[in-house]
């Protein structure tokens, strides 16, 4: 540790009755604060925040946080007295700097400012950029203090305090100070670790996050994806809708089993899907495919899928293939109101070697709604019991000719009021309506 | 930029589209304010916000259906989505914010229309949609290091989830700034379940945004006799509106044999029950007891104008008194203050967003 002994004492400070058991209590009541209060966050850049405010003024009348970067080989500098400011710079940049021997060596450095013409150049060995720098002299300092951020074994930053004339930082400033960047080291460290994770998960999680839907020539369409565990964003449960034109597929499916293994299978259903569709259109021999391919990966996990296949005829009706594994049929809601579910079902796919899929085929007509949707929604387990298939089609004749986004809107109202706060399974709704 | 009022009556056109739930004409209308120069927050408060109080007006009014509602917020959500397509070409020139609804809240377009002012002040905003739970909250809290949240809260029984967004957003340190019909009409619920800050509308979050400080103190406790009697409430809201469907004769009177009549019937009567049993849980939670007369003025309003029998409010304070037994603040509450106060009663014409 270099501290420099010069600095204990303060000229000025002297004079003034001294409460020193009420700096030890406020000092010691800080480094408790620091340990509690940043465990809050798991961001970066909010937990600097939080310990520059903290800070002050009791430890330090300025300061600033230096971090690692987003990318190797860069450092965040967090600080001074806008605190929406941060800026990048670069680790080879400050290598000359005795702010690189601090994130070196995790030490301690303290010196005392002299108020000259080059003291804006002396506050640039600790504070390497020109705005922090010169807002930073503006204070008339003191004192710089410089403390390494060690956690974990490792110095991952640096917290550089000043205090004003006449208030410098002795021994005992000193010991709170270390005290204080070790526990906020351990809640920053932390809080870098969760953002590295979280940027490889945020990437791989985008592709298996439902998809945005396409407009469609002559139908609206709306959806609704609700996962078990709502805060991941992702499930076992997914929808679908692609094509061109007036000859589109929908799908909806389910992968049995939850969580972060279903949704990755979610994906590589998705994507036979896709590609099974590019070789032929027709949703019996998509599925056919899918099985397959499914089958073939040997995992123990199977899928229901419901495959719809929608073309548009001259009249501006949608003929409407539809084929079924294991999954249960969508329901159509007329324009006038009447409910019937389409009769159609099959195996769920990867269970068995070959299966051949059967599809109905249905009419819509201006104003009638299809509506495709996963067990989420009639298995949902509430108070009363199981949701069930028949109170959904209750529901659903009040909101005949409405729009696709108002239907699905009030079924997962219903569903989610049903459960009163209990867990759901995920929820995926896909509905189709006919007419602009 | 050109003020609003300088179009012919873009209101008007906007509410016969919104009436007979066209979409397209409601797009191309918005669209033409939009590239007329119109202040795109202007467009949101002044004509698609306007045209929704209309709605929820003429709901109360028996004039409009649930169905009819939901088809109307449909429209007034496309609407915003033309307007949130315009504010993308903003540059972003503020921080990151998190816009959100709180759990048992189901009106996304109020929390749309918030997303899309403060996207076109300049801040990189993000959406949570509706009834969003905690965990997801929070997972975005953490993720995203957004420098402040937004929660837009229509109904009453929003407000307790909202309180638990407050608690996440504040032990991180980061400000969170409320608004919405359910906050009422000044920022004493919102200082009351420990707020950074509250804002009427979309004008007031944007000014509200620039005051709100980088970090702030974990929210304070709430007094634990009161928070206990609410949540007691809380899990058992579903029992207590079963109950008191069957024991108010509202519902049982109506022996019609229409089931869309008898579905309204049935609506009004959940809608009444569970928003008093949330005026309830607000008062408690909050110490706010306007909530009660306000809720009581809103209740006796909606029965006089689906003509219900006088004697239906007094019965249903009787009741209510019943069930609220094992609650003692909350029967006190109702007692001091679930009455329509006698100078409201002059003014019937006012609309009420509840």
């Amino acid at each position: 540790m270099a501290v420099n002994p010069t600095a204990s004492l303060h000229p000025g400070a002297q004079d003034e009755p001294v409460d020193l058991a009420g700096q030890f209590r406020a000092g010691d009541q800080l480094i408790h604060d620091v340990g509690t209060g940043l465990s809050g966050s798991l961001n970066l850049r909010r937990t600097a925040l939080r310990l520059l405010t903290m800070i002050r003024p009791v430890l330090a009348d300025w300061g600033m946080v230096v971090l690692p970067g987003d990318r190797p080989g860069s450092l965040t500098l967090v600080g001074g007295d806008d605190a929406g400011f941060h800026a990048v710079i670069s680790t080879a940049a400050i290598a000359d700097l005795e702010l690189s021997r601090v994130l070196r060596t995790g030490g301690t450095e303290l010196r005392h400012v002299m108020m000259d013409d080059d003291a804006e150049a002396d506050l640039a060995s600790m504070i390497p950029h020109p705005r922090l720098a010169a807002e930073a002299a503006t204070m008339r300092p003191a004192d710089l203090l410089t403390v390494g951020l060690t956690a974990r074994g490792a110095t991952i930053g640096a917290l550089v305090l000043i205090r004003c004339e006449g208030r410098g930082f002795d021994a005992r400033d000193v010991v709170v100070a270390e005290r204080v960047a070790t526990s906020a080291a351990t809640a920053l460290d932390s809080a870098r670790l969760y953002e590295e994770r979280g940027r490889i998960a945020s990437v791989l999680q985008s592709s298996l996050r439902p998809p945005s839907l396409p407009e469609v020539d002559g139908a609206r369409l709306a959806a609704r994806y609700r996962p078990a565990a709502e805060h991941l964003d992702i499930g076992g449960d997914f929808y679908d809708v692609h094509g061109g034109k007036d000859d589109w597929l929908l799908s909806v499916g389910d992968v049995s089993g939850k969580g972060v293994e279903a949704a990755a299978l979610t994906g590589r259903t998705r994507q036979s899907i896709r590609t099974a569709w590019h070789f032929d259109h027709c949703p019996e021999v998509v599925l056919g495919a899918l099985n397959t391919v499914l089958f073939d990966e040997h995992t123990k996990d199977f899928v229901t899928v419901l495959c719809a296949r929608m073309r548009r005829d001259a009249d501006g009706r949608f003929v409407v293939d539809v084929a079924a594994a294991g999954h249960p049929p969508p329901i159509l809601l007329r324009r006038d109101g009447r409910v019937e579910t389409v009769g159609v079902n099959g195996t769920a796919v990867g269970m068995v070697a070959e299966v051949r899929y059967r599809p109905a085929t249905v009419v819509l007509e201006r104003g009638d709604t299809m509506l495709m949707f996963t067990d989420g929604v009639d298995e949902a387990f509430g108070p009363d019991g199981m949701y069930g298939v028949d109170r959904l089609l209750t529901l659903l004749p009040r909101y005949a000719g409405a729009d696709p986004e108002v239907l699905c809107e009030a079924i997962e109202q219903d569903v989610l009021e049903y459960l009163d706060g209990r867990h759901h399974d995920d929820i995926a709704l896909l509905a189709v309506t006919c007419g602009d | 930029m050109r003020r609003l009022g300088e179009h012919r009556n873009p209101l008007e056109a906007y509410d016969a589209a919104l009436v007979s739930g066209d979409t397209e004409t409601i797009k191309s209308l918005v669209g033409e304010m939009l590239s007329g120069g119109a202040d795109p927050v202007s467009v949101l408060t002044d004509v698609v916000a306007a045209a929704q109080r209309e709605v929820g007006r003429r709901w109360q009014l028996g004039e409009y259906t649930v169905a009819q509602e939901h088809a109307a917020t449909a429209v007034a959500i496309s609407a915003t989505k033309v307007v949130a397509q315009h504010v993308r070409q903003v540059p972003i020139t503020r921080g990151k914010v998190l816009v959100a609804c709180a759990e048992r809240e189901w009106h996304a377009l109020p929390a749309m229309m918030i997303e899309c002012a403060l996207r076109a002040h300049g801040w990189e905003t993000t959406l949570l949609g509706a009834s969003t739970n905690p965990l997801r909250l929070n997972q975005y809290l953490h993720d995203l290091g957004p420098d402040a949240v937004a929660v837009s809260c229509s109904v009453l029984g929003s407000l307790p989830t909202c309180r638990r967004f407050i608690e996440a957003t504040t032990a991180s340190g980061t400000p969170i700034l409320v608004g919405g019909p359910a906050f009422g009409g000044d920022d004493v619920r919102a200082v009351a379940l420990g707020a950074t800050a509250w804002a009427r509308d979309a004008h007031g979050a944007i000014a509200a945004m620039d005051g709100l400080p980088a970090v702030v103190p974990p929210a304070e406790p709430l007094g634990a006799e009161r928070t206990a009697e609410q949540s007691a409430l809380e899990s058992d809201h579903r029992r207590h509106v079963a109950l008191l469907r069957e024991r108010w004769s509202l519902v049982a009177a109506a022996t019609t044999p229409d089931a869309d009549c008898l579905n309204s019937v049935i609506d009004v009567a959940d809608d009444v029950l569970h928003q008093v049993l949330h005026a309830v849980e607000v008062a408690l939670l909050t110490g706010d007891h306007r909530v009660l007369a306000e809720t009581a003025w809103w209740v006796d309003d909606l029965l006089r104008t689906r003509g219900a029998d006088a004697s239906m409010m007094a019965e249903l304070v009787d009741i209510l008194t019943a069930a609220m037994r094992d609650y003692p603040l909350a029967a006190a509450l109702l007692g001091a203050h679930f009455a329509v106060p006698s100078d409201w009663r002059q003014d019937r014409t006012a609309a009420n967003d509840v």
